[in-house]
């Protein structure tokens, strides 16, 4: 996972962004007919957008969140009050979801980011669960307690009714424009700084680098992209269920990223393509025992192939060319991000 | 009013000696072996399991001789075929691969049983009230407290002595009080620390067994309950300090306190543990009583 | 005004007294070694001096600046770069990103959300970087992960992390360690090439040869204390110092 930094020229980059592009954009074509069920679609682009920004936070800069749902369902319920309380207009209520997810990373990543990794996955997996009692016991009144939010009008956008196909080339939008500033902030400075975070933190506190700042911002861009994906998935569906907050939320996006191979942000997308796919589509035939498969699976990566499906391909693709060449030099070092 | 105090205190013991020993079972793991184990409640949540099917089959009794022997033997076997081979890759693979283990072993309960709670019925000698006035001379006239209970506050107080004994009279328990302090050395010394982590991964499993065979007619038998206890006993870990042992029990009681005296305000009880958990990571980052440096 | 005054620094660890009194002086330009048998408390002087840990009396002065409370990257800023003793450098990163960190925060300061800026655009910096690993002979390695690099390459890297941000004062700490005579000897070439440069070095030593070809001034601690400081052939012959190490188990 390096970045070579001569070799990465813009033109490939560009070739990659229009790549992706065109297989988002042409997905209501495609996807049928592979089995996927209208509205799957957008469902698989919002919750690769969550898993982009987690890629950031446990790829990039080495922090495992085990209470990202804290994000996705604070915007998630936040649009849904907006849309339900104060205008079916999706901007505002977007624009005020994010504002507040960020508040709350503010407050989170100060309890939590200022201890090792250890601390953090515990204290992230606690303070979620705290959120997720509070929205089913304190604020039940607003948040419709066990029932979730419900009754949320169908969203607009400048006075028009948002049908599916809209939602999903709004999703679309997102989610291209998510990812080619994530591929931006991962070959930036800033992004730099991440990977040296993950890479030896102590050693960065002596290099000049004021360490706590970027973790904090480190975490607040992952939150964002979190908070987008929880706002999507109220537009796509208009109501609000508790299970946004819950642990098997955060454990969910956890799965997609490690399935897919994190640090390579183009992985956590296809792990949530994969997960959904999995779970929607090849479970009619497996019936209930899909996440128990999908969670072997999970263990399986984790311990023979940490670096995921994305590592996977690499090394199948290395074995092949070595077999197509013998005495070539085989299984060769990518130092290249490609695509 | 002291009998209102008494029983608020009493409540607070019983509310805290699952999670007291569930996390002592995760803290002598992470302590000793420097593991954190994210499955730690669905060992507890398979004691549970594997007593109330005892139980409901061949008596209370079986259940109180097999459980520990399976929960140890399980514990064993977790640590050599699995978490070994993460002693030396980072926490982050290690958190990971334990939770993928919870959610597989969570699914597997869901496959085989349901999904739905299971009854674990109290065994007969288990069942009704005590009164406590009987014993307890400054109690003021009737003051009743279900023995069933009692009987978990005394398991949780029993085992927190045995395993006390265990580290400060043995060989075996030195050896592994030296081992939580500086591993190191430990290894360096030729020590067999090998099997020795195998046992103290089979004892932290144990315990948390115990905590299932004791606390499943109190708690609920079902998928979801290993997570359940997880989060809040994993605070009581993080309030009492990572790898301290008396810090767990510390921290276990001062929760449970908290979940009693809020009782009343059942709005603040739900949030109650956390909203300690922050005072005190804020005031005191390593924990009530948690060795400066470690993990801050 | 010396670059680095220290005065009257005492630490304490428990029961046991780390520092006492600590009274030094470093001029700028110099190299100055600080020496002294195992546990003299050279290794907690570094630590106070690069904002580890905190003393419990007197003072340390960077360019007549308090250090005190100041954040270790705060420090790195103000001109001190560290070089540890067991290489601390990025192993996952290659070793072009590992000495671009450096001079990164060097053009950027401490903090720079510049999330959107290519490497394009910051190509002065990468060129930068490279410089700096030719001057340790480390250019034909840029791309290569800096986790295979043997160990004294490793500490060659450090050193250039260091020097890409272009410090006034250098802190190495047993540079040479567990080197061999090959290594120590072009360890002391390196070093004498950019001293050249005017830079301020305080290097903590045990090899006596490094410590004498290399440092204009000494000091020698011992239990925590200052016992002799001077040019190093007048410090050669004093007597309390060949006391301190043959009283000491030492090499």
């Amino acid at each position: 996972m390096n970045t070579a930094v001569k070799s990465s020229s813009s033109r490939g980059d560009l070739k990659a962004i229009v790549l992706f592009a065109a297989i988002v954009l042409s997905m209501p074509f495609w996807f049928p007919l592979i089995g996927g069920y209208p509205g799957l679609d957008t469902k698989i682009l919002i919750w690769a957008i969550f898993a982009l920004g987690f890629d950031l936070l446990l790829g990039f800069m080495g922090y495992l969140s085990f209470g990202h749902a804290a994000f996705f369902g604070v915007s998630a319920y936040t649009t849904g009050l907006m849309l339900l309380h104060v205008t079916p207009n999706i901007i505002p209520a977007m624009i005020v979801s994010i504002v507040v997810t960020m508040a709350l990373a503010l407050a989170l990543g100060f309890i939590t980011l200022r201890r090792s990794g250890i601390y953090f996955s515990i204290l992230t997996l606690a303070f979620a669960e705290m959120l997720h009692r509070a929205a089913l016991s304190i604020f039940s009144d607003y948040t419709g307690g066990d029932n979730g939010l419900t009754g949320i009008p169908s969203p607009e956008l400048f006075g028009r009714v948002l049908h599916e196909t809209d939602i999903f080339y709004l999703c679309a939008a997102f989610i291209i424009v998510g990812f080619y500033l994530a591929r931006r902030i991962g070959r930036s400075p800033f992004g730099l700084m991440l990977r040296a975070i993950k890479s030896n933190q102590n050693r960065l506190w002596y290099t000049g680098i004021n360490v706590p700042g970027y973790r904090l911002y480190g975490f607040l861009l992952s939150a964002v992209y979190a908070s987008i994906a929880g706002s999507l998935m109220v537009i796509y569906e208009p109501y609000v269920a508790t299970e946004f907050l819950h642990w098997s939320t955060s454990g969910e996006v956890v799965i997609m990223s490690v399935l897919g191979g994190v640090g390579t942000l183009f992985g956590p997308m296809l792990g949530a393509a994969f997960m959904l796919y999995f779970e929607n589509v090849v479970s009619a035939t497996l019936q209930e025992q899909w996440l128990l498969i999908l969670g072997l699976l999970f263990m399986i990566i984790v311990i023979f192939l940490p670096g995921g499906f994305v590592d996977g391909g690499r090394r199948l693709r290395n074995w092949v060319q070595g077999r197509k060449a013998p005495g070539a030099n085989a299984g060769s070092t990518d130092t290249e991000r490609a695509e | 009013m002291v009998n209102s105090l008494f029983l608020q205190f009493l409540t607070g013991l019983q509310l805290g000696a699952i999670y007291m020993l569930i996390a002592l079972g995760l803290t002598l793991i992470f302590g000793t072996l420097g593991v954190v184990n994210f499955a730690h409640g669905a060992l507890f949540m398979l004691g549970a399991y594997v007593a109330v099917l005892i139980s409901n089959s061949i008596g209370f009794l079986w259940a109180l001789l097999l459980v520990p022997v399976i929960l140890f033997v399980f514990g064993i076997i977790m640590e050599r075929g699995l978490i070994r081979y993460f002693y030396d890759r980072p926490h982050t693979d290690q958190i990971l691969v334990t939770f993928g283990l919870a959610l597989v072993i969570q699914e597997a309960l869901k496959w085989g049983f349901g999904a739905n709670n299971i009854p674990f019925p109290l065994p007969s000698w288990g069942v009704g009230i005590v009164q406590l006035q009987e014993y307890l001379p400054f109690l003021d006239g009737f003051v009743a407290y279900p023995k069933w209970r009692l009987i978990l506050v005394c398991v949780s107080l029993v085992t927190v002595g045995a395993l006390f004994a265990l580290l400060q009279f043995t060989r075996f328990g030195l050896v592994v009080r030296a081992g939580m302090r500086d591993p190191e050395m430990l290894r360096f010394l030729g020590v067999n620390v090998t099997l020795r982590f195998s046992i103290v991964f089979g004892l932290g499993a144990l315990i948390a067994g115990l905590a299932g065979l004791f606390g499943g007619p109190v708690a609920q038998v079902h998928p979801e309950v290993g997570m359940h206890f997880l989060v809040p006993s994993f605070l009581v870990v993080v309030i009492g300090g990572m790898g301290s042992l008396p810090g767990a029990v510390l921290a276990s009681v001062v929760l449970g306190m908290a979940l009693s005296f809020s009782a009343e305000y059942s709005a603040i009880q739900q949030i109650i543990i956390y909203l300690v958990a922050v005072i005190v990571l804020l005031v005191r980052p390593r924990g009530l009583l948690g060795q400066k440096g470690v993990m801050e | 005004m010396a670059l680095l005054e220290v005065h009257n620094v005492s630490k304490h660890f428990g029961g046991v007294q780390a520092l006492q009194g600590v009274e030094l002086a470093v001029e700028e330009g110099t190299i100055h070694s600080i020496i002294g048998p195992n546990g003299a408390g050279k290794s907690t002087l570094l630590n106070v001096l690069t904002g580890q840990i905190a003393p419990d009396t007197g003072t340390v002065e960077f360019d007549g600046q308090s250090l005190a409370d100041v954040k270790p990257y705060d420090i790195n800023q103000l001109g001190i770069a560290r070089v540890f003793q067991t290489p601390a450098i990025f192993p996952e990163l290659t070793l072009l990103e590992n000495v671009a960190i450096s001079a990164f925060a060097h053009r950027d300061g401490k903090f720079a959300f510049n999330v959107m800026e290519t490497p394009a655009h910051a190509h002065e910096v990468y060129e930068d970087a490279e410089r700096m690993l030719a001057e340790v002979q480390l250019e034909k390695q840029l791309k290569q992960e800096a986790r295979h690099l043997s160990r004294g390459d490793k500490r060659r890297l450090e050193l250039a992390i260091c020097l890409a941000h272009h410090p006034r004062l250098l802190l190495l700490d047993e540079p040479t360690a567990g080197m061999s005579r090959h290594e120590t000897q072009s360890t002391i070439e390196l070093l004498k090439r950019i001293s050249e440069k005017g830079m301020t070095k305080v290097v903590i030593e045990h090899d006596m040869h490094l410590v004498f070809a290399l440092s204009e001034h000494l000091t020698v601690l011992a239990q925590g204390q200052v016992i002799a400081d001077g040019k190093p052939e007048d410090v050669r012959g004093d007597e309390r110092v060949v006391e301190a190490y043959l009283g000491g188990a030492h090499e």
